[in-house]
Formats: structure tokens, C-alpha cells, sequence
């Protein structure tokens, strides 16, 4: 049960009441007993919420970051009930206004609408809904939760994708598909066409045109059907949290966001795209993914606090991807890949090529250019060598073949979508 | 059925183990208090059996015939003896009045003295006490008519005042003539009215809550209940607080900070030279167009107006440096940097 703002009204009436009519104990008594009077057949003329029934529809994912809505239908079997419905839903779900005033007839039905904006991505779970239904003299109200389960999963924001129709146009002009002053930039031979005004005149043909009537002209295109596997660290590294455009987001975000750029760019270029997350388990795969699917998939996903098995990670690899493919690796330059990963990356090189895509912190940047008092001084040089560190790891990996891009949050996805597109233009997949 | 509101038998369930503990904490506080019964009192009770209590002289008296009559509240003392023990607590006026009705009034250290002395056994020297003779006597002297005891015990009219209870208590009734002193001035007639006064006896001024009319103190009562109301009204919560599962946030620079203050704290300026000159040098080579490792002295004293020399001794010197050094050094390196990145 509950008491409203009238039940605390018809008590300061009790004061006027006593003070100047009834100056005794028998007039606070006698208001107590019409207060409780008063209260009891509220309960007692109070719609029931224990058998209230609720049904749930509406959005069941949505990017992060943008709005959607959740309806509830309160089925109402009983006397008519007025009073405040709340859907109570965890704080990270962003519910706009989780409290409503509720009116629904007796035997009827009413349906209400909560606008969400998730603020974190993951699955955000419906709490309780609480009803606290008010008798027909507005002083009490009976009150009662249900269950009523319902997830919306916040998908990954994606930012990145604005960076996709440049990348897009790119591909087109490796493909040859687009009439350019550029000679077509692929590697593989596609096919013989008829020379149109602006081809490049070093694709000319002779031979084929020798035998037809036309000057013919030869397309070319870059390799199709390659293997591109993403592997994502959900280790401990990944739970840093590093300043971006957008405020601060853990490293495994601005990682994601990547390797959402890369697999939508991999996937129009007719490239399979395996994902696989990894920390010291296998914490999500995709085989064949596309975009909705990988979202989905990624979506659950948080950085734990576990140290990254590298060798669990490489025999992985090793057992799904059958042909050779391009191996791309998020995870954070971090010394501790000197001992875990390294080792390893001759078995891998072998088989595929690997390309490490990290995340570097703008923090550390901005401390190395720290000057002017002996705290900046010192803290430039610590991050000095952090990132002497990294360089030194870049040109380690390097030395075995690895290519590693490392660039901060903001520029990580397009810098790894030319990196892919580089290798792809160079035939290297 | 989707409710998880708690019907009537959980709500007993969830609550009979404190209804219990209540229960049983009320129930031994009732027999608790009805063991300990009225057996209390404090100092000067006639009640009370303590060594500071006055029982003993209380029961002398009613073996000579006295009739004691103990209150907190005197309203007839018409032909008897007034014993107040705590004068001060008692309006002056209203004091006056009731030893003006009592035959005899004896009064206990009021606070009208002229000066103190030590507690101790003293000769009477009046024919008031004389009968009694050598009595445990002390504490504050009086101005009076009969002066007894080095004026610690005087008579004005009917009105006996005394320094020090002493003499009435358990503990010293029995010592030199302090029974005899007790008696002859409690029992001077057949009915003895013991004051003990309380607190609220201290005076007869209004008060605040006297001032407001009684009407409106059931008034405050009821404002108290709608307080109350009030309370509850605004207290009940619209369903539980919602816990959520963070995730594991920490910044990442977090451990580069860390080493920064642990450079700082043990005043690591050599290696923190040492690590810019590096990080100088690292940057300035492929600026340079020169291989990674190679010495850049040269190639920057001929793009600058600096001597091989100088910035070699800059970009290489090995001699530690000291906190203070170590700004300069930051500075010099990128003014060298900047120099020649224009140049």
C-alpha cells in the first residue's frame, strides 16, 4: 500500500480540527480513526494489481545512442484502476520517462509507449513494472510489481560508417567499374572491352585488337573471394578507456567500430569476413558475417579483466581459417605482445597475413608534448617511453612480416579500411 | 502470473523473526521492571536503603510515634514538621508559604549561606542540640538566631536550617550523636511532611508551553501525526531502485601516469633525459631522411646555424641531469626540433 498527498492534507485539516474544535485526546482520536477510515476503503475500493496481466512489444535492438520505443499493455481484469505505472528499467537503458499515468476501464485493456535512448552498449534489461493503483478517494493506493521481461540490445554506434562512401569509390576505381583517368588498379585480369574516350591508353590490348574490328581494351580487377578474419582482444587492454570525439569510450568500442568499417568495406569488395572475438576464450564468432549479423554478435560483448592468450588465439585462427587470409588482430601494442604473441608468428605468417590494428591513447600523446614544470616534464618522459615502446613493437612486428596500424580512436577505422584496401590494390590478400 | 509484490503470508513470513525479537525485548523489560520494583530512591529517601538513603532515621521516627509522610508535591502541613531536602528546588515564595503554615521546617543546605567549612564532628555549644551532643556537621554557615555547631546548624523562629545532610543518611545515623541531632529535629512534632522535591518543582514561572493555550498542544500532537503522514506518503518508492552491471572502465593512461609520478618521486632525471634525448632523436632521423640509429649531429649542424658539436653534446650528453636541468632540457630539445623542421 501506498499514501498519497491527500492523506497528509486530510492530516493537516486534523490539526485546524483539533486545535480549534476538539482540544483533546478524544479529537486526535477521532481524526486518526476517520483518516484510517478513510484509508481502509480506499484499499478496500483500489482496482487489484496482483492480477493485472502485461504484454510486451516493440524494439528488441537499437543502435546506442538512438532513440526507440518499448509499448506495454496492461491487461486490467478487474474494477476500473487509476494511478502511476512505472517501467523501471536499468539507468544505462536511458528511458525518457519511465512514469505514467495510468486510467484503464474495468475489463479493458491499455497500451503505453516508453521511448528508450541506450547510452552504453549491451543488452539493457526491463526491471520491474510497478503500479500503484489509487482508490476511488485519492488518500490511499494498493501498490505491486510484475515481471514483465524484455531486453533491447544496444548495438554498437558505428560511427564510422560515414567514412564508407569514400572508401566505397575507392573500391570502385580498383575495380575498374568506374570510367577514370586512373588505369584500373587491380591485379587480376578481368576481362576484354571495347575502348571508350578516357581509358587509359596503357590498358590497350593490341593483340585482341589486332583481331577485332574495335580497339579493345583489357579491365582488370582486384582479387575477390579472399579470406579476411577479424579477431577482436576483449582482454584486459581493451577496458582502458581512451578520450575520443564522442567522450570517452573503452578501447574494445573504438575497436569495434573498426572492425565494423572493415568488414562492411571487405564485404562489398566479395570478401568473406570471419569474426572472432577472443580474450582467453572464445567469446564470439561469426563465420561468413555481414553487417546485422556481426552487429548483433557484437553487441554483448565487455572487455574482462584477463590477460590475453595469445597462443590460444593463434591455434584458433589455425583451426577455422582453412585457406590463407588476411588476419586482422585489434588489440592494444602493449610490451606484454613481446612475449605472448610473438613467439607464435612464425606458425601464423606461414598460413596467413597478419595485420594488428591498436588503438593508441590520445592521453599519451598529449603528455608527451608536456612541457614547462618539473610534473609535465616527467610525465612527458613516461610517455615518451610508452610510446618508444610501441615503436619499438611496430618495427619488431614488422621485422616479421606484420603490418601494424596504429593510430588513435578517432582515425583507427579509416586508417585500417586503406590499410586493407592498400594491401587488397597491391594483390598482398 | 507475473506479480513479485508480497502477498499477506510472505509478508508474515519475511516479518515474524523481528515481530519475535520485539516481542521478547517488551517482555523483558516488563519483568525486568517489575522485579526491580520500587525498591529505588535516592539520597535522602526515606525509602531508600542505600548507605545514602535515609531509611534508618525514617523508621526511628515511626518507633517514636512520628507519622512520615513522604511527597513530592506538599499541599497540608498544618501542625507538622516541613523537612525539605532540596530548598533550591523549590520556588523562594511558595517555600516561604508552606514554613509559614508548618509548625516546624527544617531545610537542607539552601543556597543562603554565608560561607563554608570542612565536614567534620563538632560540639553543639547551644542548648538547642545540647541533648544530643557532638554531631556530624559542616558545609555551608548560616546568619540565624541560634546558632549550633559553629553556626552549620541554625534556628530562626520556627525555621531550623542545616549545613549538611549527614546526619540522616544510613551510613553516618550511627556515628557520635547524629540519631539524637536527626531525631530532635524531625520528630519536634507527631506528623514529619518529607519533601523531596523534583525538578519540575523548581519554579513556578511560565514556561512556553504554558503559554500556549491547551487546545493547541493537542493541536502539536496532531501536526505530529500529519508529520508522520506526511512522511509515509512521501517515503513509498514507485518500485525498487534498479541495480545495473558496469562494465570494467579504467583509463588507459592510467599506468603511464603511475610511472610518471614514480619517475618524479624518485627524482629519476637522468632517465627521463635520457628517454627525451631518445625520443628527440627518434623523431629527428627520418625528418632528416638518415636510417633509424643513425647520429644526426651533423646533418642538423649543416641545416642549422648550430655546431655539430653543441648539438651532439644535446642529443647525447650522458652527464646527469637535475630536476631542474631536466625543463631546461625539454625546451632546448624542442627549439632544436622546431629549428629543424623549418630549416
Amino acid at each position: 500500500m501506498a499514501l498519497t498527498g491527500r492523506a497528509g492534507l486530510l492530516a493537516l485539516i486534523g490539526v485546524l480540527f483539533v486545535g480549534l474544535l476538539l482540544p483533546s485526546w478524544q479529537g486526535i482520536l477521532l481524526v486518526l480513526a476517520v483518516l484510517l477510515a478513510c484509508v481502509v476503503v480506499d484499499l478496500a475500493l483500489a482496482a487489484g494489481v496482483r492480477r493485472l496481466t502485461f504484454v510486451r512489444a516493440g524494439a528488441s535492438s537499437v543502435r546506442t545512442g538512438e532513440l526507440c520505443s518499448v509499448q506495454l499493455t496492461v491487461q486490467n481484469p478487474g474494477r476500473r484502476l487509476r494511478g502511476v505505472l512505472r517501467d523501471a528499467w536499468a539507468p544505462s537503458a536511458g528511458v525518457v520517462a519511465d512514469r505514467v499515468p495510468v486510467d484503464v476501464p474495468a475489463g479493458g485493456s491499455r497500451t503505453f509507449s516508453f521511448d528508450l535512448r541506450p547510452v552504453r552498449r549491451g543488452d539493457r534489461i526491463a526491471d520491474r513494472v510497478t503500479v500503484r493503483s489509487i482508490g476511488p478517494l485519492g488518500i490511499a493506493a494498493r501498490q505491486g510489481s510484475h515481471v514483465v521481461p524484455w531486453t533491447v540490445r544496444a548495438l554498437p554506434p558505428f560511427h564510422s560508417r560515414r567514412h564508407l562512401p569514400p572508401l566505397l569509390e575507392r573500391l570502385r576505381e580498383l575495380d575498374g567499374r568506374r570510367a577514370s583517368l586512373i588505369r584500373g588498379a587491380g591485379t587480376e585480369f578481368d576481362s576484354l572491352r571495347a575502348y571508350v574516350i578516357g581509358d587509359d591508353v596503357r590498358s590497350i590490348d593490341w593483340r585482341a585488337s589486332a583481331r577485332s574490328s574495335d580497339v579493345v581494351v583489357r579491365t582488370w580487377r582486384p582479387e575477390r573471394d579472399r579470406q579476411v578474419t577479424i579477431v577482436l582482444d576483449t582482454a584486459r587492454t581493451a577496458a582502458g578507456r581512451v578520450e575520443g570525439a564522442l567522450g570517452g569510450v573503452p578501447r574494445l568500442d573504438a575497436a569495434m567500430d573498426a572492425a565494423l568499417l572493415l568488414s562492411a568495406l571487405a564485404s562489398q569488395a566479395r570478401d568473406q569476413v570471419d569474426f572472432l572475438a577472443f580474450s582467453h576464450k572464445v567469446r564470439a564468432s561469426v563465420p561468413r558475417a555481414t553487417l546485422p549479423v556481426l552487429v548483433q554478435a557484437m553487441a554483448p560483448l565487455e572487455a574482462e579483466l584477463v590477460e590475453f592468450d595469445a597462443r590460444g588465439v593463434v591455434a584458433e585462427v589455425l583451426r577455422r581459417a582453412g585457406r590463407r587470409s588476411l588476419v586482422v588482430l585489434l588489440t592494444s601494442l602493449e610490451p606484454s605482445i613481446e612475449h605472448g604473441l610473438l613467439p607464435l608468428l612464425p606458425a601464423l605468417a606461414s598460413r596467413h597475413r597478419l595485420l594488428i590494428a591498436s588503438v593508441s591513447d590520445p592521453a599519451v600523446h598529449a603528455m608527451a608534448a608536456g612541457r614547462g614544470d618539473l610534473e609535465s616534464v616527467y610525465a612527458a618522459a613516461a610517455a615518451e617511453r610508452t610510446l618508444a615502446e610501441r615503436r619499438h613493437l611496430t618495427a619488431l612486428l614488422a621485422r616479421h612480416g606484420v603490418d601494424v596500424v596504429d593510430a588513435l580512436p578517432d582515425d583507427l577505422p579509416r586508417a585500417l579500411a586503406d590499410r586493407y584496401l592498400s594491401l587488397k590494390a597491391a594483390g598482398k590478400l | 502470473m507475473t506479480a513479485v509484490s508480497p502477498d499477506a503470508g510472505r509478508i508474515w513470513t519475511a516479518a515474524r523473526g523481528p515481530v519475535l525479537i520485539g516481542v521478547i525485548i517488551l517482555f523483558a523489560a516488563v519483568v525486568i521492571t517489575l522485579l526491580r520494583g520500587g525498591g529505588e530512591g535516592g539520597s535522602l529517601d526515606p525509602r531508600s536503603y542505600r548507605p545514602e538513603g535515609s531509611h534508618a532515621v525514617a523508621a526511628l521516627l515511626e518507633q517514636n510515634g512520628v507519622r512520615v509522610e513522604l511527597t513530592d508535591n506538599v499541599s497540608s502541613v498544618e501542625g507538622a514538621t516541613l523537612f525539605v531536602t532540596h530548598p533550591d528546588l523549590i520556588d523562594p515564595e511558595r517555600l516561604s508559604e508552606l514554613s509559614r503554615r508548618a509548625a516546624a521546617t527544617v531545610l537542607l543546605a539552601p543556597a543562603t549561606e554565608v560561607g563554608k567549612v570542612e565536614v567534620e564532628t563538632r560540639q553543639p555549644g547551644c542548648p538547642l542540640a545540647s541533648k544530643a551532643g557532638p554531631a556530624t556537621t559542616g558545609g555551608f554557615v548560616y546568619e540565624g538566631e541560634q546558632r549550633c555547631y559553629d553556626s552549620t546548624l541554625v534556628r530562626t523562629g520556627t525555621v531550623t536550617t542545616i549545613g549538611f545532610g549527614a546526619i540522616f543518611t544510613n551510613r553516618d545515623l550511627d556515628e557520635e550523636g547524629n540519631a539524637a541531632l536527626a531525631l530532635a529535629l524531625l520528630g519536634q512534632h507527631d506528623r514529619l511532611v518529607w519533601y523531596l522535591p523534583s525538578a519540575a518543582d523548581r519554579s513556578q514561572q511560565k514556561s512556553f508551553t504554558d503559554l500556549i493555550p491547551d487546545g493547541w498542544k493537542f493541536a502539536a500532537w496532531q501536526l505530529g501525526i500529519a508529520a508522520v503522514v506526511i512522511a509515509l506518503w512521501r517515503a513509498r518508492r514507485l518500485g525498487r531502485v534498479v541495480p545495473e552491471r558496469l562494465p570494467v572502465v579504467v583509463r588507459a593512461a592510467e599506468t603511464v601516469e603511475g610511472r610518471a609520478r614514480l619517475y618524479r618521486r624518485s627524482h629519476a632525471s637522468a632517465h627521463a633525459a635520457a628517454v627525451l634525448r631518445q625520443a628527440a632523436r627518434d623523431r629527428l632521423t627520418p625528418l632528416l631522411g638518415l636510417p633509424h640509429g643513425e647520429d644526426p649531429s651533423e646533418e642538423i649542424a649543416r641545416r642549422t646555424s648550430r655546431s655539430a658539436g653543441s648539438v651532439r653534446t644535446l642529443l647525447y650528453d650522458e652527464v646527469p641531469v637535475d630536476d631542474r636541468g631536466l625543463v631546461a632540457l625539454a625546451d632546448e630539445l624542442d627549439a632544436l626540433e622546431n629549428e629543424v623542421r623549418k630549416g
